[in-house]
């Protein structure tokens, strides 16, 4: 009967996992058309060495709500900070969300009550109680040309 | 029940200001609410002074107790007596002689509470402030419940999340502790139970679900299992036989996800009480008792007669009120309702699936048993007795024979707010309650905490020695004894 009650951070970046999300980043090869927007999104205060980040960025609440990312990055960690850069962005509101996947088994992995035992965040450093960020909380606004953000994961 | 539930959103009503009616009816009570009063730091370690009495020889060792110790900020506070900061205190004895310290839990809803000099961390009965970043239960966690001995370390015990590991000499807090990576973050119940040979059982809490903890007497993780539970109960404390873990499911039911926690529980007693059996060897093999409704925290050492009737006693009180609102009104200065007075009560489980509730009458809170017979045939049950006109919680202890229906008590009048007593074996003794009964009281006279060592056999006849303090500390909730 708790079932129904609990609302698992498990779903939080459940999409994320799917190889083609995660191949979808294009290269970084072509200049950015000018109409596109450029992110840059630097995660700090890594904790725990190695694994990845697993970082998705969503352009509405739906999608935000629902875990479908238009882009999903995978950022290898190798100190207290890691960095990537996803182009081709249409400029607007969006909000990431990303975990730190420590043991690189490729999902947030969680305890059998379904609280996240890996590091989580979200744009803004949007505050959790213990249910998934709000859209209103992460949602920031890319601008044509250059953007950075950048997010405390620990 | 869930207790990740009252880490969601309070919502927009959440406010943590001080009720000027609340203040009000602080200033127009009594004197007890120094038993309520803040520790705003911690006590460095300082001899007793033995004020009556003799120490007996051969008691030798330390009692750890914790309990909540601040609840008041000057951007906000407290609203639930179960929600201030854990502090840990260890009383020594030892060569005849008795000291004291005591010492924050370093947790991280301390640190949060210090650095917005406001108590924003809710818990069980006050919400969170808008806006605080809550990522899991132990940013939550106020450590304030009871303690564990576990190999070379003392355990500060919540019962949402983790254990916090204490160094018992310092007092130092080590960190959170983790007993295998894959269950960080889990619920571990204050009240573990203890078979004799030092292995360890435990609960942890959520919804209608519980993870059934087994650890050997050094900490370490044997074994961890989830089972599902027939109610959403609150679950504080539960028993156990030699072979069965016993879990008393309340009708203070989860019916929501809300903070505070307490406001998420609902009193149905439609529903009745439910005893959950679960088999030590295979908690897949369950059996499940029904009783009239009633609400509990705290039950003693349950055993099995010869025929498999299990038994065991609790403090059974009316309803949820204590858990709602008598836990607030202590902290208001306001006397909680005369009518939550907890009556110790007999429960018989039979192997015919019929459960017995005799009723002793007995108003008594807090109940210890010889942690030698845990799980096996006991008669003797230690407890603290109920409070009379301005005193609003203890103020006696006795030992109930439950076999002779008898009781040994001592009453210390209303002007000692009695704590949890512990009882210590005597090192050559091997009957049941055949040793020391360690109290703790706040003399609202002295305004200072004392320690008191009766004789477990003659309760009555008044401690045999008292220490004072040259301070009062905040009632404690529970703790444990090491000799040493």
């Amino acid at each position: 009967m708790s079932e129904s009650k609990q609302r698992p951070l498990v779903l939080l970046l459940s999409a994320l996992t799917l190889p083609a999300v995660l191949l979808s980043s294009g290269p970084a090869n072509a200049a950015p058309a000018p109409e596109t927007a450029r992110l840059t999104i630097s995660f700090t205060g890594v904790s725990k060495p190695g694994g990845a980040i697993m970082a998705g960025v969503f352009d509405s609440r739906e999608a935000f709500d629902g875990d479908r990312p238009v882009q999903g990055v995978r950022i290898p960690v190798n100190g207290p900070m890691a960095t990537e850069t996803i182009t081709g962005l249409k400029p607007g509101r969006y909000a990431i969300k990303a975990y730190h996947d420590v043991n690189g088994d490729g999902r947030m992995n969680t305890n059998p009550f379904g609280i996240p035992i890996e590091p989580y965040a979200a744009s803004n450093n949007a505050p959790s109680r213990m249910a998934p960020p709000a859209w209103a909380d992460a949602a920031i606004d890319l601008v044509a040309g250059d953007n950075a953000h950048t997010i405390r994961i620990d | 029940m869930n207790r990740r539930s009252f880490l969601t959103a309070a919502g927009a009503t959440a406010t943590l200001a001080l009720n000027p009616d609340s203040l009000f009816a602080a200033a127009a009570h009594g004197d007890w609410t120094l038993g309520f009063a803040d520790v705003e730091a911690d006590v460095a370690p300082r001899d007793l002074t033995l004020i009556q009495g003799r120490p007996p020889g051969g008691l030798s060792g330390s009692l750890f107790r914790n309990g909540p110790a601040r609840f008041r900020r000057p951007g906000g506070s407290a609203t639930h007596w179960f929600d201030g900061d854990g502090l840990v205190r260890r009383f020594r004895i030892r060569d005849g002689r008795a000291s004291l310290a005591a010492r924050f839990v370093d947790t991280p809803r301390r640190r949060t509470d210090t650095a917005a000099n406001a108590v924003v961390t809710g818990g069980f009965g006050t919400p969170h402030a808008p806006g605080v970043a809550i990522a899991s239960a132990d940013d939550v966690n106020c450590a304030n419940i009871s303690v564990q001995f576990a190999g070379d370390e003392l355990w500060a015990l919540w019962e949402s999340g983790s254990p916090f590991a204490i160094d018992p000499e310092t007092l130092e807090t080590r960190g959170l502790k983790t007993l295998r990576p894959d269950l960080a973050g889990m619920p571990y119940l204050a009240h573990p139970r203890y078979e004799p040979d030092g292995t360890v059982w435990n609960l942890g809490l959520a919804g209608s679900r519980a993870i059934v903890w087994r650890l050997s007497s050094s900490g370490a993780l044997e074994a961890a299992e989830v089972v599902d539970l027939p109610l959403a109960s609150y679950v504080h404390d539960f028993t156990a036989t030699e072979r069965h873990l016993v879990i008393v499911l309340q009708p203070w039911v989860q019916v929501r996800q809300s903070a505070p926690l307490n406001s998420g529980f609902a009193w149905k007693p439609e529903l009745g009480t439910r005893i959950l059996v679960l088999d030590k060897a295979d908690l897949s093999r369950r059996r499940v008792f029904e009783a009239d409704p009633f609400f509990v925290f705290h039950m003693g050492d349950a055993w099995e007669e010869p025929d498999g009737t299990v038994r065991f006693d609790l403090c059974a009180l009316p309803d949820a009120g204590f858990a709602v609102q008598g836990g607030a009104d202590l902290l208001a200065g306001r006397r909680p309702s005369e009518a939550l007075r907890p009556e110790l009560r007999r429960v018989s489980l039979a192997p015919d699936g019929v459960c017995r509730v005799e009723r002793t009458g007995l108003v008594a809170e807090f109940p210890r048993t010889d942690p030698r017979f845990a799980g096996r045939p006991r008669t003797r049950t230690l407890f603290a007795g109920m409070g009379r006109g301005d005193n609003p919680l203890f103020q006696s202890l006795g030992i109930h024979d439950g076999k002779r229906d008898r009781t040994d008590s001592f009453d210390f009048g209303a002007r000692h707010l009695v704590e949890e007593a512990i009882f210590t074996p005597r090192p050559d003794g091997d009957a049941e309650m055949d040793g020391w009964v360690l109290g703790v009281s706040v003399n609202l006279d002295a305004r200072a905490s004392e320690l008191h060592v009766f004789d477990a056999r003659r309760i009555s006849d008044g401690p045999v020695c008292t220490w004072r303090a040259d301070l009062a500390l905040p009632i404690s909730l529970h703790g444990q004894f090491r000799p040493g």
